[in-house]
């Protein structure tokens, strides 16, 4: 069998067939978006409308439609990756399915940079719609909070483009939904809602557009069960001046510190004071404010190992 | 490998009550995989218990320095749980625990020999679902799932089995058990997210025991359809409107007209016109909006050319609908000895290239072809019809096998999109990876398992372990 003697590559594409595009990784909304939304396409998970892409899956796993879609290692299928000695790869595939290797893309995908950087993405884009909106539910948090979970185990929860939990003090919050779909189905998502905060006595605001939100960066990204992510918004926002926002579907709480505020040394204690209830479910947390600590002698050997290979420094 | 007649001493002698099994009638299931003309004698099979006895067996065979297998059902596809270089093969047939259930953090624990049928009949009462669903549902281990990253016919909108794994738990080559994420789906307290490269590694990291997965509440309703066209671009225009359409389908399902006519020239016949190609697809959701959307999906299907569209919204027409899709790959080991599916992904717009490649080369070789495809994901399967014991039917299929494979390469296609690689397509692997992206891909064996003890010779045909 012939051995490939050089490496392969993404180039810039858009796949309208497909629903894939390659784009660089310093792309924003706004440059997605023209390219694929003539096609009737668009890409969902976006957290901040400015920040190039590279930062906003530096910043969390998840953004609010991953509700619906995923992560962003289920959405962005390939990337061609600068190693940190400057040579250069491709992970991950044009087609939005593989099995063909390990997993180095989804691997590296996670590693918020330590190996090096993505400098292009292979988009899994998604069917545009011409209707939408957002829903705001309002009122008693005890039923804001059984609203949510009726929600979570219906399969309505495959449709909505994001159900999120916003923090507006130590013990309220709020409820927002987001709905991406044809014009015609606008009226049966609102029915559905409405009959949900009725028979709870919850107010609702609904705005129409197209259901897409903008949160913004996170300083911290915390990852528990679906159970127990509102509470944990919660309990992050009784630190002075902290927003949250609980995605509810993927378990992720993303932490907003106030402006001016010493991001790191914040998220340092907000760390240590969750980090072992989150690791004992299997969570964990990022932050683009403080780096991960290595987990013992095993995992420093094997990043060891693999830094032979990958060009890491020593 | 001819391993030491004692080994199987020792070993009980080390863990007393472990069922070890070596006569030759003992080993013969345990030679191939569904790849069934591939065949590895192993030297030894071994049944553990629970997965701290798993453990310490390949704490055992670790320092004994044999060739270690793992195996759930042996459902595999890609010659992925056979004992290439001969060796133990443990079988995972006795950790078929499904420990915990969580509604409320809609997650399950689950031990790696539970089977998908088996996971779904205890998640009905919970209104859950484990969404993954290769063919062989029935029988298949969540283990093996796991460890080739499987798929199945609904995977173009519910996603495969890498997007269901939250947590694995492993055992390492030492027989330490080290668990990476959890019901929670992230890293834990490690600092990188290590059960992405394990997921999807067909054996050859570690032992897999224990799973946590995501569930999903049930679709409250779902609508199947069928269609029939006379050619391919009608074909093409029918897939390419669907996976496109805001109904967001679950399966697009396609199958060309030699696998109709198989159905059809056989006992499960349906009725379908034996020249056609054959469309089915299913829509899911909340009974009000999936009932909105129904006709306008017919209409698609009817637009795109065809006389020939029937769909329903109850279970007995649903099986009806998808009966000579189901039959399809039940009927190949009925009228052929040996067959080969390939499991190729390709963008879709490259369909017709493709499928023209694997008729011309077939009927040049004189080997029967039959395709089906999930057609939403581009996953195409071709499944070449043979007779291991004529020869130079094997050379054969291997031949087109390997055209076919440049090919789909070529217009940016990937080797596997479910199978895994296993000994199948490890020679092709050259094809896939550039010198340094090789030197990448070669780096995981190397931390994790270094010898390659664990299930050499697969994936990469780099990985041979030398005692």
């Amino acid at each position: 069998m012939k051995e490939l003697d050089h490496e392969r590559f993404f180039e810039p594409f858009i796949d309208e067939v497909d629903g894939v595009a390659c784009v660089p990784a310093f792309y924003a909304d706004a440059d997605i978006t023209r390219i694929a939304s003539p096609l009737g396409w668009r890409f969902p998970l976006i957290l901040d409308a400015e920040a190039p892409l590279s930062a906003q899956v530096a910043a969390s796993f998840s953004a609010p439609s991953s509700s619906r879609f995923g992560p962003y290692c289920d959405n962005i299928v390939g990337m061609n990756w600068e190693l940190p000695d400057r040579r250069r790869v491709r992970v991950g595939e044009r087609v939005v399915k593989s099995t063909t290797g390990y997993d180095i893309f989804r691997f590296l995908l996670a590693t918020d940079g330590r190996f090096g950087r993505a400098t292009e993405y292979v988009l899994r884009l998604r069917p545009a719609c011409d209707g939408g909106g957002i829903v705001f539910f309002d009122g008693p948090q005890d039923s804001l909070e059984s609203a949510a979970a009726e929600l979570m185990h219906s399969c309505y929860i495959h449709w909505l483009e994001s159900m999120d939990w916003l923090t507006t003090g130590p013990k309220s919050g709020r409820l927002r939904f987001g709905i991406h779909c044809p014009q015609d189905e606008w009226p049966l998502f609102l029915m559905h809602l409405d009959g949900i905060a009725k028979g709870r006595g919850l107010l609702t605001t609904v705005t129409t557009g197209n259901g897409q939100v903008f949160d913004g960066l996170p300083d911290l990204v915390l990852k528990t069960t679906p159970d127990r992510v509102i509470s944990l918004a919660r309990e992050t926002a009784e630190y002075p001046g902290v927003r949250s926002i609980a995605l509810c579907a993927p378990a992720v709480v993303h932490v907003y510190l106030p402006s001016g505020a010493e991001a790191a040394t914040i998220v340092k204690g907000m760390v240590g004071a969750l980090a072992d209830s989150l690791y004992s479910l299997g969570g964990g947390w990022q932050s683009r404010r403080l780096e991960c600590p290595l987990f013992g002698a095993d995992e420093a050997e094997w990043i060891k190992s693999l830094a032979k290979e990958w060009g890491l420094a020593a | 490998m001819v391993i030491p007649t004692t080994l199987r001493d020792r070993l009980l002698r080390k863990i007393p009550n472990i069922q070890a099994l070596d006569s030759p009638a003992q080993l013969a299931g345990y030679d191939a995989d569904g790849l069934g003309y591939k065949r590895f004698a192993p030297d030894l099979v071994v049944i553990p218990s629970d997965a701290a006895e798993l453990a310490r067996v390949v704490a055992f065979l670790h320092r004994e320095r044999v060739p270690i297998c793992l195996r759930g059902a042996g459902t595999s596809l890609s010659g992925g749980p056979v004992a290439a270089q001969g060796g133990v093969i443990i079988h995972t047939s006795r950790l078929r625990a499904i420990s915990k259930i969580c509604p409320e953090g809609l997650w399950c624990e689950v031990e790696c020999g539970v089977n998908l049928n088996q996971l779904d009949v205890a998640l009905r009462p919970s209104g859950l679902c484990y969404p993954p669903d290769p063919s062989s549902g029935p029988v298949c281990t969540i283990g093996g799932n796991v460890a080739s990253n499987a798929g199945g016919a609904h995977c173009f909108r519910y996603g495969v089995t890498s997007n269901y794994v939250l947590g694995v738990e492993v055992v390492m080559l030492d027989g330490s058990i080290r668990r990476f994420g959890g019901p929670a789906g992230g890293r834990g307290a490690w600092r990188e997210d290590w059960k992405r490269l394990m997921i999807g590694s067909e054996g050859t990291l570690g032992a897999f025991t224990r799973f946590w997965l995501r569930l999903t509440p049930r679709a409250e309703k779902a609508w199947t359809f069928r269609a029939t066209y006379s050619g391919l671009p009608a074909t093409e225009r029918a897939i390419h409107a669907l996976v496109k359409h805001a109904s967001f389908p679950v399966a697009i399902e396609l199958m060309d007209p030699r696998s109709v006519a198989m159905v059809e020239n056989s006992a499960m016949a349906v009725g379908l016109p034996k020249d056609h190609f054959l469309i089915v697809a299913e829509i899911d959701g909340p009974a009000e909006l999936v009932d909105r959307r129904a006709e306008a999906v017919a209409r698609v299907l009817r637009d795109a050319g065809s006389a020939d569209v029937l769909f329903g919204d109850d279970s007995e027409m649903r099986a009806k609908l998808f009966k000579a899709r189901k039959a399809q790959g039940g009927l190949l080991g009925q009228v052929s000895p040996d067959f080969l599916v390939q499991d190729a992904v390709i963008p879709k717009r490259a369909l017709a290239d493709l499928l023209g490649l694997i008729y011309a080369e077939a009927e040049r070789a004189g080997i029967p072809a039959v395709t089906v495809m999930h057609a939403g994901d581009g996953n195409l399967h071709p499944n070449f019809l043979f007779d291991s014991r004529k020869p130079g039917d094997l050379e054969k299929v291997e031949t087109i096998s390997k055209r076919l494979m440049r090919r789909v390469l070529d217009v940016g296609g990937t080797l596997s999109g479910e199978h895994g690689i296993g000994n199948d397509k490890s020679l092709y692997m050259g094809m896939v990876f550039g010198p340094s992206s090789l030197r990448m891909q070669l780096a995981v064996p190397q931390v994790f398992n270094p010898a390659h003890q664990f299930n050499p010779l697969k994936v990469f045909p780099e990985r041979r372990f030398a005692a």
